[in-house]
């Protein structure tokens, strides 16, 4: 087991390291110079040259890629072209807003499709397992920039019952996460954004949540404790569902790793200042450290989410192997 | 006494001497592809989410472009993408952009020099003309207004004749404000209520006081010394004193210096306002002012070096007063220096990079900002909103409690969010159409008020047919500025004439007029500039 997390480990860090070339690669072959975004090109050719030596844009690619890979690994990620605060200060504030967001979504997401495919599982066929199945999928197929939309127009501009984006009212920002979360007004402005994250997820956990149900129900253990007479929440709760979960636990990290990278769409639509929004805004601005930065974070929580995945469904099933080989 | 650097004599013999240079610049080039047909060229913009109203212009001009038999393609691109074309590389034929009316711009060293003299910074197209470097030179050293008006009005009359370049249409800057929440606005030339004198003057019917002012692109940075954008200005200056302000109509103000006078061509004499403090309380001295032009220089700061370079001496001559000796003659400086430059407080610049572990200034963030300006700095969230307070000790404290400035993704969320009420004023341009609709909605006032700046269809005159200014005539006679002005505009502009705008009285020369869309009559300057057509009227080099 230990060379087996010990493996996958090293393979992990690779993938980072794979992930960080690329990103650095990527970010150079974009057209445009990064400083266009921060003085005018009709300034001095020697103050432009100036502003290169001062971001290291003067230093040859292969340098530069030197620098940058040893400032990943002491952690010191740089400073921002554009507003020259220090990325990773950037990047821890914008990292917990995220993660609000999505664990409010995935929250909703989880609890709502794992009951849901409870449910329809247990009346398979019936009205609930049929409209659940089509308004899950039409939630699926619909993507967030729709849903959202809709959301802010009806919701927002229309009714007035919901703010039309932002994490806190103007003028209103709080002192720290306890102050945020203990405030209303965030809670308000939640709902949107987490309706919108949630309804485009809920029928991935749904539907294996009731395939798994309906996998499980038909094993002799459910048989038996029918008729043992239990009572039918007990045997679809304690037994059915329990065993089931197993499905919807595996897919969870995976489905959480896509969920953090496709936060870009829904946070610049709400104008909800995590990740996502600063991935747009740093790419949009040539600001090669935080973009830089920005996807190199989301990789590393994509990939740790999957490593912890792999480790986890080999503690939770003990029906699995692990063998010098991986799993079996 | 203000001595003239520009003799009567020489100034007539410039005057004389527009005529040969019009002669010169007005000939027909020798094309390389005589009686063939003009090659197909594109017209660059920004997209539509950039601004939507360029692409627009950019379809109206390729159309109209058919009836010359010319065919010209649209490519609306990436907004930075096309400014590294046109500006680094130089690779575009037309392009569309707008010169939008910032203060420094009502000066008019930079639609007379920098865009057109040859070594001018703006001059990306090529344009080489004798005499307009001449009137670009002698109107930087004029410092009599009346003489540098007479060269500057003289330039803009022969960059007309010329069609160097088509200035579109002049925009108002479309602004919009709750009418129900805010009151005292003040609108500028250029900036209209979104500017400095609103800002300071505004107070707000109910409420906390403070004024939530929308804006579509985001605050860059907080560092003074760093600060080239005019988005960085504008929050700036109110944390931030300057020697002087531009006031609502464009002229320049005393702000922290009582008086700004010009000795002579080449001294200048500072008085400094007594009293004044910095948010931390620690008094702003002259003193500050000498160690912010030293530290700009020593640091080169972006914005100001090309000014401080013309600085020979600084030299303190009172407890409150201090005399810039200049190595030459230098008139945009009163505009482009003394109402921009920010007074830096030393007890903390001093140590600026060096405690603040950065090898550089320009890498320095500057996270809480101290100045002494009318405002003093709260917070700023990067990409989302900043927010000051009225510095109550200032020595015109502003009217209300303090200014929030919010980052919203789009002009249509902007509009929501005033709409809305959770915004109560634009800081910058919100699209036509939408201030149209605002303004249809109770306690909402959506309007355009004087700018000088202007959108313009830049040519590229080292290419093809661009280079011959009949040719350039042409075009600026088929362009559809009435239609522009009235459909993708909402009205909310004049078209388009000279390089300075009329709102821009003491500079524009108002002789200089738009020529009327006429294709016809643009046929006709072709046909006489030995142009023809072919059976499918496509469009011919002279032979």
């Amino acid at each position: 087991m230990l060379d087996y997390i010990i493996r996958r480990f090293v393979y992990t860090l690779i993938t980072i390291v794979a992930v960080a070339t690329i990103l650095f690669i990527l970010f150079r072959m974009l057209p445009g110079e990064p400083t266009m975004q921060v003085i005018s090109p009709a300034m001095d050719p020697a103050v432009q040259e100036r502003m290169k030596k001062a971001f290291g844009l003067n230093e040859p690619i292969w340098k530069q890629y030197f620098i940058y890979m040893k400032n990943l690994i002491t952690l010191e990620w740089g400073r921002s072209f554009v507003s020259a605060q220090e990325v990773t200060s950037i990047l821890s504030y914008r990292f917990w807003n995220t993660i609000l967001l999505m664990a409010a979504g995935m929250c909703m997401t989880l609890v709502l499709g794992i009951g849901m495919g409870i449910i329809m599982a247990w009346r398979r066929n019936g009205a609930v397992d049929l409209i659940g199945t089509v308004v899950g999928l039409i939630f699926q197929a619909a993507p967030p920039f729709i849903t959202g939309l809709l959301l802010l127009m009806i919701l927002s501009y229309n009714m007035g019952f919901f703010p039309t984006g932002g994490m806190y009212a103007p003028g209103n920002r709080p002192d720290g996460l306890f102050d945020l979360l203990t405030t209303a007004d965030f809670w308000h402005r939640l709902v949107l954004p987490t309706l919108t994250v949630g309804m485009y997820y809920i029928s991935t956990p749904m539907l294996i949540m009731r395939d798994s149900m309906l996998e499980v129900l038909g094993s002799d253990y459910i048989e038996l404790a029918r008729a043992k007479g239990l009572k039918s929440r007990v045997i679809m709760i304690r037994h059915a569902a329990r065993n089931a979960l197993l499905g919807v636990v595996t897919i969870a990290g995976i489905m959480i790793g896509f969920a953090v990278g496709g936060q870009v769409v829904v946070e610049s639509l709400f104008s909800w200042p995590g990740m996502g929004q600063l991935m747009v805004e740093s790419a949009a601005q040539h600001d090669y450290p935080v973009a830089q930065g920005t996807f190199l974070m989301l990789a590393i929580l994509v990939i740790s989410l999957n490593f912890l995945t792999d480790v986890l469904y080999s503690y939770l099933d003990p029906r699995i192997k692990i063998t010098a080989k991986g799993l079996s | 006494m203000i001595n003239d650097t520009i003799n009567r004599r020489t100034f007539l013999q410039g005057t004389a001497a527009t005529g040969a240079a019009l002669a010169a610049t007005t000939a027909i080039p020798a094309f390389a592809s005589a009686g063939q047909p003009v090659e197909s060229m594109s017209v660059l913009t920004a997209n539509a989410s950039f601004d939507p109203v360029r692409p627009e212009m950019g379809r109206l001009i390729t159309q109209a472009a058919k009836g010359i038999g010319w065919d010209i393609k649209l490519a609306a691109e990436d907004y930075n993408l096309g400014i590294g074309k046109v500006f680094k590389e130089q690779d575009f034929d037309m392009f569309i952009v707008r010169w939008t009316g910032r203060a420094n711009r009502i000066d008019p060293e930079t639609f007379i020099r920098m865009q057109h003299h040859k070594d001018g910074a703006y001059n990306k197209w090529g344009y080489d003309n004798p005499r307009i470097n001449e009137l670009g030179d002698a109107q930087q050293v004029a410092m009599v207004a009346e003489e540098r008006q007479a060269l500057v009005h003289e330039a803009q009359a022969l960059l007309h004749e010329d069609a160097v370049r088509s200035p579109i249409v002049y925009p108002s800057m479309t602004n919009a404000y709750r009418e129900d929440r805010l009151d005292g606005l003040v609108p500028m030339l250029g900036e209209g209520i979104g500017s400095f004198w609103t800002d300071i003057n505004v107070s707000v019917k109910h409420g906390d006081g403070y004024v939530r002012t929308g804006q579509t692109s985001p605050l860059k940075n907080l560092n003074p010394v760093s600060a080239t954008d005019s988005n960085e200005f504008k929050e700036l200056r109110m944390i931030y004193d300057r020697l002087a302000q531009v006031d609502p109509s464009g002229k320049v103000v005393p702000w922290a210096a009582t008086s700004i006078d010009i000795v002579d061509n080449t001294t200048v004499d500072i008085v400094l306002r007594e009293g004044m403090k910095f948010h931390d309380g620690m008094p702003v001295t002259v003193d500050d002012v000498i160690f912010t032009f030293d530290y700009c220089t020593k640091w080169k700061a972006p914005f100001f070096i090309s000014s401080l370079e013309k600085f020979e001496s600084v030299t303190k001559t009172g407890a409150n007063s201090l005399r810039i000796k200049l190595s030459a003659p230098h008139a945009p400086l009163m505009i482009n220096f003394f109402c921009s430059i920010f007074i830096l407080p030393q007890h903390i610049w001093k140590d600026i990079p060096e405690k603040a572990n950065v090898d550089d200034v320009l890498n320095f963030a500057n996270e809480n900002p101290i100045g002494s300006g009318p405002f003093s700095f709260d917070y700023w969230d990067r990409g989302k909103e900043l927010k000051v307070s009225a510095n109550p000790d200032h020595f015109s404290p502003p009217k209300c409690a303090g200014i929030i400035r919010v980052t919203y993704g789009s002009h249509d969320a902007m509009a929501a969010a005033i709409e809305a009420g959770e915004c109560d004023r634009t800081r910058y341009i919100l699209k036509p159409a939408l201030v149209e609709d605002l303004n249809k909605i109770d306690g909402i006032v959506g309007a355009g008020y004087a700018s000088h700046g202007f959108y313009d269809l830049g040519y590229n005159v080292r290419r093809g047919p661009l280079a011959d200014p009949a040719f350039r005539r042409a075009m600026d006679m088929i362009i559809p500025r009435d239609v522009i002005r009235d459909v993708v505009m909402s009205g909310f502009a004049e078209n388009g004439g000279s390089v300075i705008a009329p709102a821009n009285e003491f500079w524009h020369n108002s002789a200089v007029k738009s020529r009327p869309t006429n294709v016809k009559a643009a046929r006709d300057v072709l046909a006489g500039a030995g142009y023809s057509w072919d059976g499918n009227g496509t469009l011919l080099y002279p032979a």
